[in-house]
């Protein structure tokens, strides 16, 4: 096994300062032109209040928010498509998306206003849609049969989707808008309250995912491989599905759905010739961090005042690198 | 004393109606008239008997004429006056269906102008059903819509009554704000994402009419997308929002970077009255008003 992470120093010090000068331009970087001396000022608090706040309460939870998720999602991508042996897995295929969908949809139409009762929705609707997902599997094939896994997870997708259409078929305008506006996904409305929260999540699920890295390495050489060498296969495989999907179910809930992170974050990383599941995980941890604060900061300067979808931003960013990377696989 | 004054000036409407022959809206060139409505397509004026109204305005408006009897159905949003709601539910205004209207039998279907619309008056004007569409969304919306639904209720003088009464409370309203210091404001619509009013809609003329100044002038559209940073660098004196907004407004430390919310400027605008372009544009623009000009004795 190759887990030397020092052969490519040049790598995580590109991904690392592309990060850090993502994040920096985050912060300094909006509608209100601040110079780097008052965007520096404002950060250790002086300066006029006004632009403290936009300094340390707008923008910064704002930058933070969209590392969180695009760690969060860019690492569960990394984890499925490793154990599901299948370059499409990805956290929003396998049905943690339309079930969070289904849970903040059905938040909205009952009237939820409180801010923190949509995520909650979220959270457990994505839940719920893995552990149907995983149970499907569990009684089709009685086995963690990756085949089995993933058509259960599109399977559930597929339900929630149609569940969604029939829910907002009949609400009425305002219902429809902030459901459309929550699944395009946005962090415009980050707190530092939230962010310490999905940071927690996310360190804590990241962290039981790199623990199980070398565990992922040899299920990703094939089942009959892995048990050769000494994996539980069926708990392991289960295992990091269910941690990989409460990862994506945490970003899900405090972003809405920004999609193709979890998708394409790994394989470029892999492009990169990054092949343990350890360095492959920091790696899109980094990358995708850096991928969804740089789109935050497209959707939200491209047409100011208005603000893109974040969703519909990483994908438009995403795919040109995406179709470099099949033309190097064909 | 508002149902006096109404009364008066009902009184003086019909009295004018009866004299006044000038203009578009005289009963006798109504009832045989075509106009076009607002998808732009022909249709006669004139009076009708059972009336399918679809969106909540017309049927506040057509209730308040006076013509609630001949309303045959309403969509599941119409909720004022109380008697409306004795009126059979069709469903939803936007894509509603016609299968469902066909069955009350109607003669005549008011539906919302929208887009999403257009199929349906297509398939009811093609069931034989005379069909208006009417966007009310500027004050002169209101009055033409109106008047418009006056002369197909039979009753134009009583629309031009409400017409008349509504905009004279504006008038008064206008009046005495017109010497007051005239805040500059910010009328936010929606949180996420942050909608804002821009000058598309009859709240910035009510806005305009009750003495202030709104900030997103600039917009033409009813309602603009923003963000915080642009409404901090507007620097509005006072933030207009609902009920429930003001209150998460006050709580959220996002908002503190509006100056208007660091000094205690967040108001919530009454909802029952502003909500649409209707018989409460008077109501609303005095309510708003008082809400902007405490001090100010508005009547």
């Amino acid at each position: 096994m190759t887990l030397r992470r020092g052969g490519r120093p040049l790598l995580w010090l590109g991904l690392s300062t592309a990060l850090v000068a993502l994040a920096v331009a985050g912060i300094a970087i909006g509608t209100i032109a601040l110079s780097p001396g008052a965007v520096w000022a404002a950060l250790l608090g002086r300066g006029d209040a006004t632009t403290i706040t936009v300094v340390r309460d707008l923008r910064a939870p704002r930058v933070a928010l969209a590392a969180l998720v695009g760690a969060g999602l860019a690492m569960s991508g990394a984890a499925l498509q490793g154990i599901l042996r299948n370059p499409l897995a990805e956290p929003y295929l396998l049905g943690v998306s339309g079930g969070a969908a289904v849970g903040a949809v059905l938040a909205v139409v009952a009237g939820a206003t409180s801010a923190g009762l949509v995520p909650l929705a979220a959270f457990v609707g994505a839940v719920a849609a893995v552990s149907v997902a995983l149970l499907v599997a569990r009684a089709v094939g009685g086995r963690a049969d990756p085949r089995l896994l993933l058509m259960a997870g599109v399977v559930v997708g597929a339900f929630a989707n149609a569940a969604i259409m029939i829910v907002l078929a009949n609400a009425p305008a305002d219902t429809l808008r902030n459901a459309t506006w929550w699944m395009m996904g946005s962090v415009a409305g980050a707190e530092w309250s939230g962010v310490r929260w999905l940071a927690l999540y996310i360190a804590a699920g990241g962290l039981l995912l790199v623990v199980r890295a070398r565990d992922v390495d040899v299920l990703s050489l094939g089942e009959d491989s892995a048990a050769a060498l000494g994996v539980r296969v069926e708990q392991s495989t289960r295992a990091v599905y269910l941690i990989a999907a409460l990862v994506a179910a945490a970003t899900v809930s405090a972003a809405g759905l920004v999609g193709f992170v979890g998708l394409m974050v790994p394989h470029l990383v892999r492009a990169a010739g990054v092949r343990s599941h350890r360095s492959l995980l920091a790696g899109s941890a980094i990358a995708g961090a850096g991928l969804v604060i740089g789109a935050d900061l497209l959707a939200r300067t491209l047409l100011p005042p208005a603000e893109l979808p974040l969703g519909a931003v990483t994908a438009l960013l995403g795919v040109p690198f995406f179709l470099a990377r099949l033309r190097t696989l064909a | 004393m508002f149902v006096s004054r109404l009364a008066l000036r009902l009184f003086v409407a019909s009295s004018l109606a009866l004299v006044a022959c000038a203009g578009e809206r005289t009963p006798v060139k109504q009832s045989s008239a075509v106009r076009v409505d607002d998808f732009g397509d022909s249709v006669e004026i004139a009076p009708a008997a059972r009336i399918a109204s679809l969106s909540p305005t017309t049927t506040e408006l057509l209730f308040t004429i006076g013509a609630g009897a001949r309303v045959v159905g309403r969509t599941s949003y119409d909720e004022w006056p109380a008697e409306a709601k004795r009126v059979p539910d069709l469903g939803p205004g936007i894509r509603p269906n016609v299968e469902a209207i066909l069955a009350a039998h109607p003669d005549l279907v008011v539906l919302y102008a929208a887009n999403a619309n257009r199929d349906a008056a297509r398939a009811l004007r093609a069931a034989g059903v005379r069909t208006i569409g009417l966007k009310v969304d500027r004050i002169a919306d209101f009055r033409r819509a109106t008047a418009l639904l006056g002369a197909v209720a039979g009753d134009s003088a009583g629309a031009q009554a409400v017409i008349d009464s509504v905009q004279g409370t504006l008038d008064r309203v206008r009046t005495a704000t017109a010497s007051l210091h005239h805040p500059r404001v910010a009328w936010q619509l929606w949180d996420t994402p942050l909608l804002v009013l821009g000058s598309g809609s009859y709240q910035h003329e009510l806005v305009d009419i009750a003495g202030a100044e709104n900030v997103y002038a600039d917009d033409t559209k009813p309602n603009t997308q923003t963000s915080l940073e642009d409404l901090i660098r507007r620097d509005p004196d006072i933030i207009l929002t609902d009920s429930s907004r003001a209150a998460a407004i006050r709580r959220s430390s996002r908002w503190r970077g509006v100056r208007a919310v660091r000094e205690g400027h967040v108001l919530a605008v009454d909802d029952e009255t502003s909500s649409r372009a209707s018989v409460k544009l008077g109501m609303a623009a005095v309510r708003l008003a008082r809400l902007l000009h405490p001090e100010a004795n508005i009547r």
